[in-house]
């Protein structure tokens, strides 16, 4: 006797929360999928300024790519040569014909680094990651990008866009 | 420990490793190192009919196996992936305990912080808040696959409370 009212109870308590995680479920979708949907279409709508072409956790850009220089112009600034081991040469190259810039990511293939290539495109003020190895391609997946940041994470490269103006000193 | 207890589980590390791997080799989510998780059935299954201990070194020892077969081991990948997977199994844990929800909504919880964890990872490993922005996307995602893990997980401990039963 003593056992069914145990039993019942449970079965209560199972169906209160089974009701409590719809009404959690729900209620999260409802909030999270409306933060997302407003950040959607308010995140990286103004125009991007400057792009910064990173390399692992170094917090200088090896690479700035000036969209906003002398009125959409443009033009490529290379801060600092990227420390590789000397048998893999000088990194970045910076290729103005085709647009690209070639850093040495950290992924290896048979123990080699592998390159990751970067084109940008002073018109569209986009950045596109166009090559490189790992095992999901997440990076050159994103496509085009103005203003969402790129992010090669076996390759420890990333690029990250600004939307300042720029800055006046008196 | 007993035998059966311990064939057990480690019968289910085996079937989270191969889910791990599996899904791992279908990156749906646009984020790195972000899967479906449904390994995470196996962690809350063993959260539910044994213990948060059993489920913590369980989720601790597949994030270790997973990344050692992968060849991830230390890498960027491997402490996104164990920030996660830890921080989502504390906080079910913690949610298991104070019994307000069942199942699916510990999992959507779990599934939730285990998206956090990752990210605050990830702003240390890449030394950049800039991945903070696939935050949204990520939760946003979560939630349904947290609720399907939970829905799984759930029939999971159903079918094997009866079998338990049956058998003792």
């Amino acid at each position: 006797m003593k056992q069914n009212y145990w039993m019942h109870d449970m079965k209560k308590i199972k169906s209160v929360q089974t009701k409590r995680d719809m009404v959690l479920s729900i209620a999260l979708f409802i909030v999270v999928g409306a933060l997302f949907l407003l950040f959607r279409l308010t995140a990286f709508n103004s125009d991007a300024t400057q792009a910064y072409v990173y390399y692992g956790d170094l917090s200088n850009p090896i690479v700035t790519i000036d969209f906003a220089y002398n009125n959409g112009e443009g033009r490529i600034i290379k801060n600092y040569d990227q420390e590789v081991p000397t048998e893999y040469g000088a990194y970045p190259i910076i290729d103005e014909e085709t647009s690209t810039i070639t850093l040495l990511g950290d992924y290896e293939i048979d123990g080699v680094r592998q390159i990751v290539v970067i084109e940008y495109n002073f018109a569209k003020k986009s950045v596109q990651i166009i090559q490189e190895q790992s095992p999901n391609n997440i990076c050159s997946r994103e496509g085009e990008s103005t203003g969402w940041p790129l992010i090669c994470l076996p390759n420890r490269i990333r690029v990250e866009f600004d939307t300042n103006e720029e800055d006046f000193t008196i | 420990m007993n035998i059966r207890k311990m064939t057990l589980l480690a019968n289910l590390l085996a079937i989270a490793i191969v889910l791990n791997i599996i899904e791992s080799a279908f990156p749906i989510i646009p984020v790195p190192g972000a899967k479906l998780g449904f390994a995470n059935i196996v962690t809350l299954v063993v959260l539910y009919i044994y213990s948060f201990k059993d489920s913590s070194i369980l989720t601790i020892l597949r994030v270790l196996l997973v990344a050692l077969l992968s060849g991830k081991l230390l890498g960027p990948v491997f402490y996104m992936s164990i920030a996660g997977a830890v921080t989502a199994t504390l906080v079910m844990g913690i949610m298991k305990k104070t019994n307000f929800f069942g199942m699916i909504g510990v999992s959507v919880i779990g599934s939730i912080f285990h998206c956090i964890g990752q990210i605050v990872a990830g702003i240390f490993v890449i030394g950049s808040t800039a991945i903070i922005w696939y935050l949204p996307i990520m939760l946003f995602l979560s939630i349904p696959s947290g609720a399907l893990t939970g829905i799984i997980a759930k029939r999971f401990v159903a079918t094997w409370q009866t079998w338990h039963n049956e058998i003792s």
